[in-house]
């Protein structure tokens, strides 16, 4: 497999705002030429939320096909973190040299001019490059582009917010990228223009000491959205869930760029058994090589809580059917992701998205970290919903663009509205229905 | 003496996290906000995909005027693609449109000119209980319509609360959807239905040699197999 066929959607997004005459491989080698560097000291690569930091960046930037070196110490891996596999961290991210996509490598720094550097926490750095610091804590995640004496070290445990650190700043290698590639039009220019500040923040809420217990749960697609859902539960510590992951397909070559529990190697493998596998034993999934049929099928009584990825909307439409209580839906869209849940007696994922969208059976543009801000944003409502914290109804639905999040309005929560015409006909809708039509006859 | 007020208000579009504000007057229809959101930033890939929605979560409805739709001076409106616009209903054609239409088109284009009218109904529903013929050039190879008809058109629209259902026209000879066709239609949203009667509509008045298209959610366009696939008597 080449690095091109790897990358074939994230060259697809490039399209766009790319000219129409720039061929793939020109697209391909911009992103395999750049050079980043990944900077930490001891201090805060001495915490799981550090760690989480730095791997989930480098495997973020990796698999858009970039190659990174890093300036760490080496330091024992505190938690597990698959897909790399080891007990040391910087050997581990060593190893996991062109395993996410082809020509992708990670080496250690040697005197290296680079194009872009990323600092951990409070490291100090003598670089007279300008360098991104990722910064942040337990819920909340920033990126600043200098060192500001109010940068804390990352010093805790819980990695919400280290994740969101390492999406920020992914965002920014992208958009290095493309302000190196020549746009249709210069005024696109503004969705690549580098963020100084930015940050996002998913609220805390109170984790119990013993951990968190999510029951059981099921899961629909062991794509790239269910899998960056994983990759970030894998990562809470002291949580425990069981449950069946539904998907028929195997990995493809073209699913490397986002699909983060996955390595080179598992092409050709069935995805719900690669992720099943990467779960380990906390999170124990149940592979069932079918795609979700629905009521009809022998799987068809889902658990009390369920995560969707699937782009197909009537897929969704099925699941919501199913479920006999919460269940949340994230997908992308280009360069935007949404993300909602749905207890029972809200408007459902139907009302949310209530038609088929043919143009979604087409190869989907994407790249590592839209796919990971929509999965992560699930995991976040999995976790809120176990914990008895949801979100509250005014916030049932994220719409969020990740390419400029120093803008106010890069992310906005949504409510989401019950429709007469749900294709679930679920209890939101019925009473809509119920209501109109009762003032309909009055009039 | 008269006096011109200001009316025209503000509006926030949201594309890809970015914000742009927009002039817009309240009687201005939704779609024609629509189209300049769109513009404003340059947006070629699947426009027709792309709806406007307030912050509680409701697609802006696009055949409204601003001011009917609610959208208030600065509101902040999320331009985003929506899947709801697959449309899929069947439009319910009052009885006397298809032989009045007929007559129209024969009359105007008299038998060696292409013509045109828009089969309107509710903005609400799914009605088509009327027709305008545009103010336009002809010729017996296209039409055009006036510009200044048909933003007076959008404008009795909107106060009248209708919208544009279906667009009909002639061909000189055979009925097909021409590249102009594909590329201009007057309304680019998913399921807009559009008719194109064969021999400057000199025939019987049926849509039995017609070609019927709807608009697809990839921008393309699909040809029915006959028009009862869009369209049903009232």
């Amino acid at each position: 497999m080449t690095a091109l066929e790897e990358l074939n959607r994230t060259i697809l997004l490039c399209r766009d705002f790319v000219v129409d005459d720039l061929c793939d491989e020109e697209i391909c080698r911009r992103f395999q030429s750049v050079k980043v560097l990944c900077v930490s000291d001891r201090h805060n690569l001495s915490s799981h939320s550090g760690q989480t930091a730095l791997i989930t960046l480098v495997s973020l930037l990796g698999r858009m096909g970039i190659p990174v070196w890093v300036r760490i110490p080496e330091v024992a891996m505190l938690l597990p973190q698959p897909p790399l596999s080891g007990s040391c961290v910087r050997a581990a991210l060593i190893a996991s040299s062109e395993t996410l996509v082809a020509g992708a490598t990670v080496c250690g720094d040697s005197n290296l001019n680079p194009d872009l550097t990323f600092v951990l926490g409070d490291t100090m750095v003598d670089s007279g490059h300008p360098s991104w610091r990722l910064s942040g804590s337990d819920w909340y995640g920033a990126l600043t582009m200098e060192k500001s004496a109010a940068l804390q070290a990352w010093t805790t445990e819980w990695p919400i917010g280290s994740m969101v650190s390492a999406a920020l700043a992914a965002n920014e290698a992208f958009k290095f990228v493309m302000r190196q590639l020549p746009l249709r039009s210069p005024a696109d220019q503004i969705f690549f223009e580098p963020s100084r500040f930015c940050d996002w923040n998913f609220d805390s809420v109170p984790v119990p000491e013993e951990g968190v217990h999510f029951g059981e749960v099921d899961i629909i697609s062991a794509g790239a959205i269910c899998q960056a859902a994983l990759y970030a539960l894998l990562r809470l510590p002291k949580v425990q869930m069981w449950g069946r992951i539904f998907d028929d397909d195997l990995t493809g070559a073209s699913n490397l760029n986002r699909n983060m529990l996955t390595l080179v190697t598992d092409i050709d493998s069935k995805k719900v058994l690669v992720v099943a596998q990467r779960c380990g034993t906390n999170l124990r999934l149940e592979a069932v090589s079918n795609r979700f049929a629905g009521k009809a099928s022998e799987g068809g009584k889902l658990a009390p809580r369920v995560v969707v990825g699937v782009d197909d909307i009537p897929s969704r439409w099925e699941a919501q059917r199913c479920a006999p209580g919460w269940l949340a839906v994230s997908g992308t869209s280009h360069f935007s992701i949404s993300s909602s849940a749905h207890s029972l007696g809200e408007p459902c994922s139907g009302c949310l998205h209530p038609v088929d969208d043919p143009a979604a059976a087409n190869p989907i543009p994407t790249v590592s970290f839209v796919s990971f801000w929509a999965g992560l944003a699930m995991t976040v409502r999995l976790l809120r919903e176990a914990l008895g914290s949801p979100y509250s109804s005014d916030r049932q639905h994220l719409w969020l663009t990740p390419l400029r999040m120093d803008q106010p309005h890069a992310a906005m929560w949504l409510p989401v509205a019950s429709r007469r015409d749900c294709p679930v006909d679920c209890l939101a809708s019925q009473r809509l229905y119920l209501r109109t039509r009762g003032a309909e006859r009055r009039a | 003496m008269t006096v011109d007020v200001e009316k025209k208000i503000v509006v926030e579009i949201v594309y890809n996290g970015v914000t742009k504000s927009l002039h817009a007057e309240p009687e201005e229809q939704v779609a024609a906000l629509l189209q300049k959101a769109i513009a404003i930033f340059g947006i070629t890939q699947n426009p027709h995909l792309l709806s406007l929605f307030k912050q509680d979560g409701t697609v802006v409805p696009e055949h409204e005027s601003i001011e009917r739709a609610g959208i208030k001076p600065g509101e902040i409106l999320l331009l985003r693609p929506n899947a709801v616009k697959g449309g899929g209903e069947r439009l319910r054609v009052e009885k006397d449109i298809v032989p009045t239409t007929f007559r129209a088109l024969q009359e105007c284009g008299r038998g060696e000119c292409e013509c045109a009218v828009y089969w309107t109904g509710p903005a609400e529903g799914d009605l088509v209980n009327s027709f305008e013929h545009p103010l336009h050039k002809r010729s017996p190879y296209g039409y055009e319509v006036d510009d200044s008809w048909l933003t007076e058109f959008w404008k009795r629209l909107a106060a009248s609360r209708r919208s544009i259902k279906v667009q009909v026209h002639t061909h000189p000879g055979e009925a097909f959807h021409s590249e102009t066709d594909n590329e201009w239609p007057i309304v680019s949203q998913v399921g807009f239905v559009s008719i194109v009667i064969p021999d400057f509509a000199s025939g019987e008045p049926s849509l039995d040699s017609a070609w019927v298209g709807c608009l697809q959610a990839d921008g393309k366009w699909r040809r029915l197999a006959s028009a009862t696939e869009a369209l049903i008597p009232a």
